[in-house]
């Protein structure tokens, strides 16, 4: 069933997130596919994420595709100004590419070409806007297609630290799902009783949400997100966990698969990401049922 | 300096709308020299909204003030014994002094009479034309003077373009291609080996493109 269906019937999904490599050497990529390709609904594929450089995301879905895998492509402005990311939609539409996640392009000075001029000729509203235009049958220039897109367009709900965040945050989100987004993503949060009060808020949006699943690698990287990220509500306890485990970067991989697990009852799916560990999506998966 | 031109009449009536007494403040820089925003055009727009205000039967007052600068605070208090006066404030400045009076009274509605459009220079009685785009790392000492970043339409590094014909750009024949520009002048310099070295790609975060800039200066801070 394709990931649009499983959407719009209330199934739970389990999308994986897959890095595109820094260069052309795609054996990895599609290694770690293979290995996920019958346990999960689909692979996201970020694009250029964390402002460094790497093989676009449009090429990444295709090739998702040709593993079998249904992927779903990030779209941003950072780097594309309404032309190009017009013509890439056109062109990941008839190269098969079905599902979009609009998403903001983290700053340049944060990434690997702190030097480059940023375009930021739409923002997310704006694009999600383009989508619904080309899906009309119009360009932005009102010129009429010659045979218009289809897909199926996700939104993120940007890390909040309280309630206050999260109603802007969910302002936001509403007004992109007017615009035409279909589901939402929700940021890791690791306290799931938290978790699951945002996203009883979150129902009023009367879209699909899909939580968050993020590998915690080390020790440092949970105490680097407890410090820095209140959003991601880690306790003390949980790096106690991490911290006690005989094996912590097994410890990291149960963790992520009892949250899925946990997740089941909460939402209505999750986003795996594990930042460059995609070979361990397997014994996540495992631990997680799948 | 920075250039702007007056908005259409229309549109700042749009703004002032609503309010029946208004501040209307002038600058006696860059907007008077380029007769978009100094004394005399405070004078001018003043009678012309009070006219479109008479004609729809309503009664507009407007207090006039033209002050030596609109981006510097000091200059920006003189509005002080007039605000209390006013329902809003329509600035003629650039975007600089529109924001300044903006910062000064939070209570009042500021709007801007003026588009500003860019720093530039007078190229005869009346015409104005694009200079300098505040790059933040000035590439004037390679290109013999003639900006490529603000006067090339593509803000090509390496120049010429293909389409560059007679001197003229191809995006608009009415302009200066820079490349010939820089070119000639070289060429007239006796460098024209400079013309050979190539320019890496250029750092952009010394342009608005690393976010919005600000100088400190430690010894006059
Ligand atoms: S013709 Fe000259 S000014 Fe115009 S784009 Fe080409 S190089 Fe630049």
């Amino acid at each position: 069933m394709s990931f649009q269906k499983q959407l719009s019937s209330g199934e739970f999904v389990v999308l994986a997130e897959m890095n595109t490599p820094k260069g052309v050497d795609i054996s990895e990529m599609v290694t770690n596919a293979r290995k996920i390709k019958e346990r999960v609904d689909g692979a996201i594929i970020p694009d250029m994420d964390n402002g460094v450089m790497r093989m676009s995301a449009l090429a990444g879905g295709v090739l998702m595709r040709q593993q079998g895998i249904e992927p779903i492509i990030h779209v941003y402005g950072r780097d594309r100004n309404r032309m190009a990311i017009q013509g890439d939609l056109l062109a990941a539409h008839v190269l098969g590419i079905q599902n979009l996640l609009v998403v903001h392009g983290e700053e340049m000075s944060y990434g690997d070409h702190v030097d480059a001029k940023p375009v930021d000729d739409l923002d997310e509203l704006g694009i999600i806007r383009a989508i619904q235009s080309l899906q009309e049958g119009v360009d932005m220039a009102g010129f009429d297609l010659k045979g218009s897109p289809n897909f199926t367009v996700g939104c993120m709900i940007k890390p909040f630290a309280d309630d206050t965040a999260l109603d802007q945050e969910l302002e936001k989100a509403q007004g992109k799902i007017s615009a035409g987004a279909q589901f939402v993503i929700f940021p890791p949060v690791f306290d799931l009783e938290r978790l699951s009060a945002f996203v009883q808020k979150a129902k009023s949006l009367g879209v699909p949400i899909i939580s968050t699943v993020f590998l915690l690698k080390t020790v440092g990287i949970a105490r680097y997100m407890a410090t820095y990220e209140p959003g991601v509500f880690i306790s003390e306890d949980l790096i106690k966990r991490l911290r006690r485990a005989p094996d912590r970067e097994m410890e990291g991989v149960i963790l992520a698969g009892e949250t899925i697990k946990a997740l089941r009852e909460l939402c209505q799916g999750v986003r795996i990401v594990t930042l460059g560990w995609e070979h361990r999506l397997p014994a996540i998966l495992d631990y997680a049922g799948l | 300096m920075i250039t702007a031109e007056r908005k259409p009449l229309d549109e700042i009536i749009d703004y002032i709308k609503p309010f029946s007494r208004i501040l209307l403040v002038g600058c006696n820089e860059c907007v008077t020299v380029c007769a978009a925003g100094g004394r005399k055009e405070v004078g001018l727009l003043s009678s012309a909204l009070q006219m479109a205000f008479m004609k729809e039967g309503k009664v507009l007052d407007v207090k006039e003030l033209t002050l030596e600068r609109q981006c510097d605070p000091e200059y920006v208090e003189e509005l002080v014994p007039l605000i209390d006066q006013v329902d809003a404030v329509v600035s003629m400045a650039c975007g600089c002094g529109v924001q300044e009076v903006a910062k000064r009274f939070k209570e009042k509605p500021v709007f801007p009479a003026v588009n500003t459009k860019f720093m530039g220079a007078s190229e005869r009685q009346g015409v104005w034309a694009e200079r300098c785009q505040g790059c933040g790392d000035c590439v004037l000492g390679m290109t013999g003077g003639i900006c490529p970043v603000a006067r090339c339409s593509k803000r090509l590094l390496n120049g010429p373009c293909g389409g560059s014909s007679n001197g003229k750009c191809e995006i608009n024949p009415e302009v200066d291609c820079a490349w010939q520009l820089i070119w000639d002048r070289l060429k007239s310099l006796g460098i024209e080996k400079t013309y050979e070295e190539i320019v890496p790609a250029k750092d952009w975060r010394t342009s608005r493109d690393g976010g919005p800039r600000k100088i400190i200066r430690e010894d006059l801070a």
